[in-house]
Protein backbone atom coordinates (compact mmCIF):
# COMPACT_ATOMS: atom_id res chain seq x y z
CA UNK A 1 0.00 0.00 0.00
CA UNK A 2 1.23 3.01 -0.65
CA UNK A 3 -1.24 5.48 0.79
CA UNK A 4 0.33 7.04 3.69
CA UNK A 5 -2.47 8.99 5.28
CA UNK A 6 -0.89 8.35 8.87
CA UNK A 7 1.80 11.19 8.08
CA UNK A 8 -0.99 13.82 9.26
CA UNK A 9 -1.72 12.07 12.91
CA UNK A 10 0.44 12.17 15.95
CA UNK A 11 3.08 9.54 16.79
CA UNK A 12 1.21 7.82 19.72
CA UNK A 13 -2.14 8.09 17.82
CA UNK A 14 -0.01 6.47 14.42
CA UNK A 15 1.55 3.76 16.88
CA UNK A 16 -1.76 2.74 18.51
CA UNK A 17 -3.82 2.30 14.86
CA UNK A 18 -0.49 0.63 13.20
CA UNK A 19 -1.05 -2.00 16.72
CA UNK A 20 -5.00 -2.37 16.24
CA UNK A 21 -4.67 -2.98 12.20
CA UNK A 22 -2.05 -5.49 12.53
CA UNK A 23 -4.59 -7.30 14.95
CA UNK A 24 -7.63 -7.67 13.06
CA UNK A 25 -9.23 -11.06 12.36
CA UNK A 26 -10.92 -10.79 8.81
CA UNK A 27 -12.60 -13.92 8.23
CA UNK A 28 -14.49 -14.47 5.14
CA UNK A 29 -14.87 -11.01 3.17
CA UNK A 30 -18.10 -10.74 1.51
CA UNK A 31 -18.80 -10.07 -1.93
CA UNK A 32 -21.85 -8.90 -3.60
CA UNK A 33 -21.40 -8.24 -7.06
CA UNK A 34 -23.71 -4.92 -8.66
CA UNK A 35 -27.28 -6.75 -9.89
CA UNK A 36 -27.22 -4.01 -12.60
CA UNK A 37 -25.43 -1.32 -14.21
CA UNK A 38 -23.98 1.72 -11.96
CA UNK A 39 -26.27 3.90 -13.88
CA UNK A 40 -29.49 2.58 -12.58
CA UNK A 41 -28.05 1.64 -8.79
CA UNK A 42 -29.37 3.98 -6.19
CA UNK A 43 -26.40 4.59 -3.54
CA UNK A 44 -26.89 5.54 -0.12
CA UNK A 45 -23.86 6.89 2.06
CA UNK A 46 -22.75 6.40 5.32
CA UNK A 47 -20.14 8.67 7.02
CA UNK A 48 -18.62 7.71 10.28
CA UNK A 49 -18.17 11.60 11.25
CA UNK A 50 -20.69 11.45 13.92
CA UNK A 51 -23.94 14.01 12.29
CA UNK A 52 -26.86 14.40 13.33
CA UNK A 53 -29.36 16.30 12.26
CA UNK A 54 -29.95 19.63 15.31
CA UNK A 55 -33.97 18.52 14.78
CA UNK A 56 -32.88 14.90 16.07
CA UNK A 57 -31.31 13.50 19.50
CA UNK A 58 -27.29 14.74 19.60
CA UNK A 59 -24.47 11.35 19.93
CA UNK A 60 -23.92 10.91 23.31
CA UNK A 61 -20.10 13.62 24.08
CA UNK A 62 -21.33 13.53 27.77
CA UNK A 63 -20.81 10.02 28.35
CA UNK A 64 -17.53 9.65 26.06
CA UNK A 65 -16.34 12.23 28.51
CA UNK A 66 -16.77 10.43 31.38
CA UNK A 67 -15.95 7.44 29.77
CA UNK A 68 -13.24 8.05 27.31
CA UNK A 69 -12.82 4.08 26.54
CA UNK A 70 -17.11 4.05 25.13
CA UNK A 71 -18.01 5.61 21.70
CA UNK A 72 -21.49 5.70 20.86
CA UNK A 73 -22.63 3.29 19.13
CA UNK A 74 -25.84 4.41 17.82
CA UNK A 75 -26.56 6.01 14.29
CA UNK A 76 -28.51 9.00 12.94
CA UNK A 77 -30.69 9.23 10.10
CA UNK A 78 -29.95 12.16 7.08
CA UNK A 79 -32.46 12.48 4.41
CA UNK A 80 -31.26 13.57 1.35
CA UNK A 81 -31.21 17.42 0.84
CA UNK A 82 -30.03 18.24 4.75
CA UNK A 83 -27.22 20.61 4.54
CA UNK A 84 -24.58 21.71 7.00
CA UNK A 85 -26.98 24.55 8.16
CA UNK A 86 -29.10 21.38 9.46
CA UNK A 87 -26.47 19.32 11.24
CA UNK A 88 -24.01 19.16 13.86
CA UNK A 89 -20.52 16.82 13.51
CA UNK A 90 -19.77 15.33 16.99
CA UNK A 91 -16.94 13.12 16.50
CA UNK A 92 -14.35 14.48 19.14
CA UNK A 93 -11.46 13.07 17.59
CA UNK A 94 -11.65 14.58 13.98
CA UNK A 95 -11.74 18.04 13.23
CA UNK A 96 -15.46 18.96 13.32
CA UNK A 97 -14.80 22.12 11.29
CA UNK A 98 -14.33 20.97 7.89
CA UNK A 99 -17.29 19.04 7.72
CA UNK A 100 -19.43 21.90 9.23
CA UNK A 101 -18.19 24.37 7.04
CA UNK A 102 -19.00 21.80 4.12
CA UNK A 103 -21.27 18.69 4.59
CA UNK A 104 -19.57 17.37 1.55
CA UNK A 105 -16.36 17.16 3.05
CA UNK A 106 -17.88 13.78 5.29
CA UNK A 107 -21.27 12.74 3.69
CA UNK A 108 -21.03 14.01 0.13
CA UNK A 109 -24.80 13.73 -0.54
CA UNK A 110 -24.48 16.54 -2.99
CA UNK A 111 -21.96 15.28 -4.99
CA UNK A 112 -23.52 12.11 -5.07
CA UNK A 113 -26.47 13.94 -6.38
CA UNK A 114 -24.86 15.61 -9.13
CA UNK A 115 -23.11 12.62 -9.91
CA UNK A 116 -26.82 10.85 -10.79
CA UNK A 117 -27.18 14.01 -12.70
CA UNK A 118 -24.32 13.47 -14.67
CA UNK A 119 -25.76 9.55 -15.49
CA UNK A 120 -22.59 8.53 -13.34
CA UNK A 121 -25.36 6.28 -11.01
CA UNK A 122 -28.92 6.12 -11.04
CA UNK A 123 -29.92 8.04 -7.82
CA UNK A 124 -29.14 9.03 -4.38
CA UNK A 125 -31.07 7.23 -1.94
CA UNK A 126 -33.65 9.22 -0.05
CA UNK A 127 -31.97 8.61 3.84
CA UNK A 128 -28.16 8.63 4.09
CA UNK A 129 -26.46 7.95 7.70
CA UNK A 130 -24.18 8.56 9.98
CA UNK A 131 -21.83 6.76 12.94
CA UNK A 132 -20.27 7.64 15.46
CA UNK A 133 -16.15 7.02 13.90
CA UNK A 134 -14.80 6.70 17.31
CA UNK A 135 -15.95 3.14 18.76
CA UNK A 136 -13.39 0.93 20.05
CA UNK A 137 -15.41 -1.78 20.84
CA UNK A 138 -17.47 -2.65 18.09
CA UNK A 139 -19.45 -4.99 19.58
CA UNK A 140 -23.31 -3.38 19.79
CA UNK A 141 -22.18 -1.40 16.31
CA UNK A 142 -22.23 -4.95 14.75
CA UNK A 143 -24.46 -6.62 16.19
CA UNK A 144 -27.50 -4.24 16.39
CA UNK A 145 -26.58 -1.17 14.58
CA UNK A 146 -25.48 -2.20 11.56
CA UNK A 147 -28.08 -4.38 10.75
CA UNK A 148 -30.72 -1.81 11.15
CA UNK A 149 -29.21 0.50 9.02
CA UNK A 150 -29.38 -2.56 6.50
CA UNK A 151 -33.39 -3.01 7.16
CA UNK A 152 -33.83 0.43 6.36
CA UNK A 153 -31.64 0.90 3.20
CA UNK A 154 -33.61 -2.55 2.35
CA UNK A 155 -36.60 -0.63 2.65
CA UNK A 156 -35.39 1.82 0.31
CA UNK A 157 -34.40 -0.17 -2.67
CA UNK A 158 -30.56 0.39 -2.03
CA UNK A 159 -28.58 -0.80 -4.50
CA UNK A 160 -24.98 -0.29 -2.98
CA UNK A 161 -23.55 2.01 -0.21
CA UNK A 162 -20.26 3.65 -0.02
CA UNK A 163 -18.91 4.15 4.00
CA UNK A 164 -17.11 7.43 4.10
CA UNK A 165 -14.67 7.29 6.88
CA UNK A 166 -14.27 10.15 8.69
CA UNK B 1 -7.57 6.99 4.73
CA UNK B 2 -5.62 4.67 6.84
CA UNK B 3 -6.51 1.67 4.76
CA UNK B 4 -4.60 -0.88 6.72
CA UNK B 5 -7.24 -0.33 9.39
CA UNK B 6 -9.97 -0.48 7.31
CA UNK B 7 -8.73 -3.23 4.85
CA UNK B 8 -8.49 -5.44 8.22
CA UNK B 9 -11.90 -4.98 8.92
CA UNK B 10 -13.19 -7.27 5.94
CA UNK B 11 -14.62 -4.56 3.50
CA UNK B 12 -15.20 -6.00 0.28
CA UNK B 13 -14.19 -3.33 -2.18
CA UNK B 14 -11.51 -0.35 -0.63
CA UNK B 15 -10.16 2.81 -1.89
CA UNK B 16 -7.65 4.56 -0.20
CA UNK B 17 -6.49 7.91 -0.43
CA UNK B 18 -3.92 10.10 1.14
CA UNK B 19 -5.66 12.63 2.62
CA UNK B 20 -5.99 13.86 6.63
CA UNK B 21 -8.99 12.16 9.24
CA UNK B 22 -11.82 14.65 9.10
CA UNK B 23 -11.69 15.51 5.33
CA UNK B 24 -12.00 12.28 3.54
CA UNK B 25 -13.73 13.83 0.28
CA UNK B 26 -11.16 16.78 0.27
CA UNK B 27 -11.11 20.54 1.38
CA UNK B 28 -14.38 22.32 1.53
CA UNK B 29 -16.36 24.06 -0.80
CA UNK B 30 -13.73 21.75 -3.92
CA UNK B 31 -16.81 20.34 -5.48
CA UNK B 32 -14.77 19.25 -8.43
CA UNK B 33 -12.54 17.52 -6.02
CA UNK B 34 -14.74 16.23 -3.87
CA UNK B 35 -16.66 14.62 -7.21
CA UNK B 36 -13.98 12.96 -8.44
CA UNK B 37 -13.32 11.03 -4.95
CA UNK B 38 -16.54 9.82 -4.79
CA UNK B 39 -16.38 9.09 -8.02
CA UNK B 40 -13.41 7.30 -7.53
CA UNK B 41 -15.33 5.58 -5.01
CA UNK B 42 -18.43 4.34 -7.04
CA UNK B 43 -16.73 3.28 -9.62
CA UNK B 44 -15.01 0.12 -7.94
CA UNK B 45 -18.59 -0.90 -7.50
CA UNK B 46 -18.09 -2.01 -10.87
CA UNK B 47 -14.34 -2.31 -11.48
CA UNK B 48 -13.95 -5.48 -8.59
CA UNK B 49 -14.29 -8.50 -9.81
CA UNK B 50 -14.28 -10.21 -6.04
CA UNK B 51 -13.95 -9.31 -2.41
CA UNK B 52 -10.93 -7.50 -0.72
CA UNK B 53 -10.32 -5.49 -4.03
CA UNK B 54 -7.78 -2.37 -3.13
CA UNK B 55 -7.75 0.53 -4.95
CA UNK B 56 -5.33 3.91 -4.65
CA UNK B 57 -6.93 7.20 -5.89
CA UNK B 58 -3.73 9.20 -7.10
CA UNK B 59 -4.92 12.41 -5.52
CA UNK B 60 -2.75 14.60 -3.36
CA UNK B 61 -3.16 16.84 -0.04
CA UNK B 62 -1.96 20.14 -0.92
CA UNK B 63 -0.79 20.69 2.23
CA UNK B 64 2.31 19.12 3.97
CA UNK B 65 1.16 17.03 6.77
CA UNK B 66 2.03 19.70 9.33
CA UNK B 67 0.37 22.59 8.20
CA UNK B 68 -3.05 19.80 8.08
CA UNK B 69 -2.58 19.19 12.07
CA UNK B 70 -1.41 22.66 12.62
CA UNK B 71 -5.13 23.95 10.94
CA UNK B 72 -6.81 21.82 13.96
CA UNK B 73 -4.51 22.54 16.74
CA UNK B 74 -6.65 24.67 18.91
CA UNK B 75 -8.96 21.86 19.11
CA UNK B 76 -9.26 20.48 23.12
CA UNK B 77 -7.96 16.81 23.08
CA UNK B 78 -9.96 13.93 22.87
CA UNK B 79 -11.26 12.58 25.96
CA UNK B 80 -9.33 9.67 26.03
CA UNK B 81 -6.04 11.51 24.74
CA UNK B 82 -6.46 13.84 27.84
CA UNK B 83 -6.90 10.72 30.33
CA UNK B 84 -4.07 9.04 28.88
CA UNK B 85 -2.21 12.15 29.52
CA UNK B 86 -3.33 12.22 33.11
CA UNK B 87 -2.50 7.86 33.26
CA UNK B 88 -0.30 7.38 30.71
CA UNK B 89 0.37 4.03 32.10
CA UNK B 90 -3.44 2.78 30.38
CA UNK B 91 -1.81 3.78 27.28
CA UNK B 92 -0.33 -0.02 27.34
CA UNK B 93 -4.67 -1.03 27.64
CA UNK B 94 -5.15 1.26 24.18
CA UNK B 95 -2.24 0.27 22.60
CA UNK B 96 -3.23 -3.61 23.03
CA UNK B 97 -6.77 -3.13 22.87
CA UNK B 98 -8.01 -3.87 26.16
CA UNK B 99 -10.59 -1.39 26.94
CA UNK B 100 -12.55 -1.88 30.55
CA UNK B 101 -15.89 -2.58 29.87
CA UNK B 102 -17.05 -1.96 33.38
CA UNK B 103 -16.37 1.17 33.38
CA UNK B 104 -18.75 2.01 29.99
CA UNK B 105 -21.36 0.98 33.43
CA UNK B 106 -20.44 4.59 35.13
Amino acid sequence: MSIDSYRFLDFASRQVMKAWAARQERGVIPFTPLAKPLRECTIALVSTAGIARNDDQPFDQERERRDPWWGDPSFRMIPLGTTEEDVRVYHMHIDPRFGQADLDVVLPMRRLSELAHAGIVGQPAYRHYSLMGYILDPTVLVEKTAPAIADEMRADDVDAVALVPA
Amino acid sequence: MIPELTRGVGVPRLVGISYPMGRPLGRPHDADGQRAVLRGMLELLTAAQGPDTYIELPFVWPESPAQARNASKDLPPAPIVELLTKKPWLLVNLYNGRIPHEASAA
